[in-house]
């Protein structure tokens, strides 16, 4: 072969001709797979570049704080929540739950029942559990693991510009709402629920004798 | 010479305490970013990867932009996630309401979804927190069987009325949010 035809040869294929039959198949494929983890992977590093850094100071401080104050110390307001009559059902349903999940955070938040009589421990649940996300959008440590129901939409918010407080505030706030609420409305089941179950026995015992 | 050594002294402690505070909260911190939060990461970027490449998210997106959008919409949304069949099912982890929070979210910066319903959907995908988790949360509040027996139907039902409420409560405070 002269060298001339061995030019042509190289000129006539400047290019690599795209994949094409099975093998093509086989390659795009490839390609959309590998395609699918780099998007993944560009994900995470921008979770760990934009969220982490702040996170892990902010949670050294706030731990730091707690452990000075000494979980223990909110043992007296589980002991006055437990108390019967309305002023105490804000004590309750707002600021024994709120103060649970702030120091002792979730799960180990609900453990405060025990301080409460048999009918409020369902409503203090509620109450308790209905607070471990709110209180994410500025205190991220009270759930580690489930930071994302907020943080997923405050990623949109984040990605139009705007400023993020006034949403952790107002989600915060609005919690405290919602937990209160919920408290006294389970409460007020369960108490319903107690009573049948006892008329209920009653009508039983009454049927057998 | 006494009360400069008992001054030294108590110095060095609260220093030593404040400082190996601050250490342990650090140890703690890590420890949970590693246990609890890289885990979290790693999986929502698999999530958003294939959601991302195969065009499943825009679907899911699209079915539940149109209800994400107004107050109607995301009534029925707290709905769904309240019956008490299936409140304990979308429970376990919160795994359901981040999914669709890092969707909701995706859809609010494409601009499809109006900012200001960042707030009330925060409470309309999230009325099952908790939901499946009932009974071993009132062990912990070292609850008698005979309560937990109750206290599961009283919360379940509690949360159809009180997970719409949230939706409208939330409505309601999001006047003025990201709009003028």
């Amino acid at each position: 072969m002269s060298f001339s035809a061995l030019a042509a040869l190289v000129a006539a294929e400047p290019t690599v001709a795209p994949p094409s039959g099975f093998w093509g198949v086989l390659a795009n494929w490839a390609n959309a797979f590998i395609d699918t983890f780099k998007i993944g992977g560009e994900n995470f590093v921008g979770l760990v570049t934009g969220i982490i850094p702040t996170l892990i100071v902010l949670l050294t401080a706030v731990n730091a704080l707690i452990r000075w104050i000494g979980p223990d110390r909110i043992d007296r307001v589980g002991e006055m929540a437990a108390r019967p009559g309305l002023q105490y059902y804000p004590i309750r349903y707002l600021v024994l739950p709120v103060l649970s999940v702030f120091i002792l955070t979730n799960p180990m938040a609900y453990t405060m029942g025990r301080f409460l009589p048999e009918r409020y421990k369902p409503a203090f649940y509620d109450s308790a559990v209905s607070y471990v996300h709110p209180i994410t959008g500025i205190f991220p440590h009270a759930n580690g693991g489930e930071l994302f129901v907020y943080l997923g939409i405050a990623a949109g918010i984040q990605t139009l510009g705007l400023p993020l407080g006034d949403l952790a505030l107002r989600y915060l706030l609005v919690g405290m709402v919602v937990i209160f609420i919920r408290g006294v409305l389970t409460e007020f089941i369960t108490a319903r629920m107690m009573a049948r179950r006892t008329a209920s026995d009653a009508a039983n015992a009454e049927a057998v004798a | 010479m006494e009360t400069i050594n008992k001054t030294l002294v108590t110095i060095g402690r609260s220093v030593g305490g404040v400082v190996g505070v601050l250490y342990q909260a650090g140890r703690d911190t890590i420890d949970m970013v590693i246990r609890n939060i890289l885990p979290f990461m790693a999986f929502i970027s698999v999530i958003v990867g294939i959601i991302k490449k195969t065009g499943v998210g825009d679907k899911l997106a699209h079915l539940i932009e149109p209800a994400a959008g107004s107050l109607p919409g995301l009534l029925l949304i707290s709905v769904f996630c309240a019956i008490p069949v299936l409140s304990p099912l979308l429970g376990p982890g919160a795994v359901i309401a981040q999914i669709v929070g890092v969707l909701l979210g995706e859809r609010i910066g494409a601009g499809n979804i109006q900012p200001q319903y960042a707030l009330p959907a925060l409470f309309a995908i999230n009325p099952q927190v908790g939901c499946d988790f009932i009974p071993v949360g009132l062990a912990l509040g070292e609850a008698e069987p005979e309560t937990v027996e109750i206290g599961v139907p009283a919360v379940l039902f509690s949360r159809l009325v009180t997970g719409p409420l949230s939706v409208v409560i939330a409505y309601l405070a999001s006047f003025g949010l990201y709009s003028s």
